[in-house]
């Protein structure tokens, strides 16, 4: 048996592990190591496989991830929520469907400072969803702007799950994080332009609220200071290389920590934060060096180059097999959670999308936004979960009534992105030459 | 934010619970040791950055120093992420199985990871002895390493203990599926992995949000 086979009968014995049930950092490290056994032999094989989980679990980059996960569990305490939505509705709730454009702002804003989706939709739910309801928003509408403002948390930096692609394929983790902040803000808009076309059509489902004074707007800017600090600390440090990603994430979380401490948060809460912190980290961890031991086989084993040779030699257009790869993380997405979905596919499909001609960065984000679409579509949908564990009073249904415009909105977002690539790879591409 | 992370299990007088119950302290002191490294590293982090732009003076040995605490958080809670089930699987199947089936679809799953980990607590083990003997130090500010490479084979350790115990657990169940579960994670359906993020958001922070002022 040569080490292709022994590559494919592994990549079957490894689908056939994560479908009965097995966490997937132990199938991957498990079929990683009898692959790599098979080809070198036990001392050679294990050896090598024994040495990952702490050489790769210990290296830098990979520390900017607690930081990011921290930032997300501490922002709701930091009290910045209200008064970033307050200003929201104030600059926005002039047009058609106001409150709901003033709210994807608000979200956009909010994700700007935490890079946790399901955590953007419970703020919002509490905080936004009240006041499109008392204007007389439709439930379906209010909820369904939340659960779906809650998404642009993974694209506008800081984003856990871009630093877990830019690991796993091995790109600039600062590159990708700056990637993601125009797609991030794209993505907005198109939401609200679709809000603004649906309110036009049909006041009833939200009017807009008018009675701001220019007076009443240039008061609520200062309340959305303490956010846009965390912006700029964030972005501009990493734009500008002075700090690495882990740096730029102590200093943001730092910020959000002292904040939160200004707000009365106690010591049970910041504990709470830390200790889930903790697991989520390792969780991360765990799978990141799981799926890297599986690397190290497909590399001995060749596979994923044989397969990006086969890819490439399909007698399609690349944008075809591209659109198929992403109909495959669709389905996907529907069974399994993003970060083990793209860990466990990213090893293969990578070097196929590379070989195809697409751009590394763009890829990431492309993919990091088909994730945050599972987020919000059944059967899994945990946003909307989330919006309806907020607010019982919203049936799930609704709310995934709700979301139907916005899932329209992310296949037109899609659409720009795989029709103008430049929106994703323009500033990251000038960061390169400035920097 | 992502993973099943809440605790899940029955609890009843008998030796298996009383051990379930004594292994969550050991994980959940280490898990606590993680998280305090990593406020360490966000207090580092931030005067490291300030201090090297601002003031020419950076955190001593300050990238030595986060690779060799990372281990903290990198392996310390993985057998309290274990106990709840916490780390990412694919339900699919699982979720439509019962009784009996279930359980031994489980103890599948808890023998597989046992087979590994029992490989790589042994490698793990061998690194951190080769490091004592050889003195390895990092290459900047020559710090000892074993200290970090000793965190390993101790998470490893309670982790085997923790799957060990769960094989307990599933075997029990196999035996008889009428049992109450004692020390094994149990499935949370999407509603309930709502409620626990919605927690993880707000904390113990239960108050409502009051309509904002016009």
């Amino acid at each position: 048996m040569d080490e292709f086979q022994i590559g494919l009968i592994g990549s079957g014995l490894l689908i056939f592990l994560v479908l009965i049930g097995v966490r997937v950092f132990y199938a991957c490290a498990l079929v990683g190591l009898l692959g790599m056994v098979s080809i070198v032999g036990w001392t050679g094989g294990a050896g090598n496989v024994g040495m990952i989980p702490y050489a790769k679990g210990t290296i830098y980059s990979l520390s900017v991830l607690p930081m990011f996960i921290l930032i997300g569990f501490l922002a709701y305490h930091a009290g910045m929520t209200e008064k970033l939505f307050d200003a929201a509705r104030k600059w926005f709730g002039w047009v058609p469907g106001g409150l709901a454009v003033g709210t994807v702002f608000a979200t956009a804003g909010f994700a700007a400072v935490s890079g946790a989706s399901t955590a953007t939709a419970a703020v919002f739910s509490r905080v936004a969803i009240p006041e499109m309801l008392k204007y007389g928003y439709q439930p379906r509408l209010a909820a369904g702007v939340v659960a779906a403002g809650g998404t642009l948390a993974s694209l506008i930096p800081p984003s856990a799950i871009l630093v877990i692609y830019a690991i796993i394929v091995e790109e600039s983790i600062g590159r990708l994080l700056v990637a993601g902040f125009i797609p991030g803000i794209v993505s907005a808009i198109i939401y609200a332009l679709l809000i603004i076309f649906m309110a036009w059509r049909n006041p009833e489902l939200g009017p807009p609220v008018k009675g701001f004074s220019w007076g009443d707007r240039i008061k609520s800017v200062p309340g959305t200071f303490p956010v846009l600090f965390v912006i700029f600390v964030i972005f501009f440090s990493m734009y500008t290389g002075t700090t690495t990603p882990t740096e730029a994430g102590a200093m943001g979380s730092f910020v959000v920590f002292i904040m939160a401490l200004w707000s009365g948060m106690k010591w049970n809460t910041l504990k709470g934060a830390l200790m889930e912190t903790a697991r989520l980290t390792v969780m991360i961890f765990s799978l990141v060096w799981g799926v890297l031991i599986f690397v190290r086989f497909m590399g001995f084993a060749e596979l994923p180059a044989v397969f990006a040779e086969w890819v490439v030699a399909l007698p399609f257009p690349p944008v075809v097999t591209m659109i198929c790869i992403l109909m495959f993380y669709v389905i996907l997405g529907m069974f399994m959670d993003a970060i083990g979905m793209l860990l466990l596919t990213l090893p293969v499909v990578y070097p196929a999308v590379i070989g195809l001609g697409y751009d590394p960065i763009w890829f990431g984000i492309i993919v990091v936004k088909m994730c945050e679409v599972c987020l919000i579509t059944p059967p899994i949908g945990l946003n909307c979960y989330v919006v309806a564990g907020v607010r019982p009073d919203i049936p799930l249904q609704e709310v995934f009534k709700g979301i139907g415009p916005f899932f329209i909105a992310d296949l037109i977002t899609l659409g720009v992105f795989l029709a103008w690539p430049e929106v994703i790879t323009w500033l990251p591409d000038l960061m390169i030459k400035k920097f | 934010m992502v993973g099943n992370a809440t605790e899940n299990t029955y609890q009843d007088d008998s030796l298996l619970s009383k051990l379930d119950q004594a292994l969550t302290k050991i994980e959940d002191l280490l898990a606590f040791i993680g998280a305090l490294v990593i406020l360490g590293l966000m207090i580092a982090g931030t005067f490291n950055a300030i201090g090297r732009k601002f003031f020419d003076t950076p955190v001593w040995g300050y990238i030595d120093l986060v690779g060799l605490f990372m281990v903290a958080f990198s392996f310390l809670a993985i057998a309290a992420m274990q106990r709840v089930g916490g780390h990412i699987r694919m339900e699919l199947l699982v979720r439509r199985l019962s009784g009996r089936t279930l359980w031994a679809v489980e103890l599948i799953g808890v023998l597989v990871a046992l087979s590994i980990m029992f490989v790589l607590i042994y490698y793990s083990s061998t690194a951190l002895v080769r490091s004592i003997e050889l003195g390895d130090t990092t290459i900047d500010r020559e710090i000892t390493i074993w200290p970090s490479k000793m965190w390993v084979p101790i998470a490893f350790g309670v982790l085997i203990a923790r799957l060990v115990l769960q094989t307990w657990g599933y075997l029990r169940l196999v035996a008889n599926p009428d049992l109450t579960p004692i020390a094994v994670p149990l499935m949370h359906s999407e509603a309930e992995l709502a409620d626990k993020e919605i927690h993880d958001t707000f904390g113990d922070d239960e108050t409502e949000v009051h309509a904002l002022k016009d």
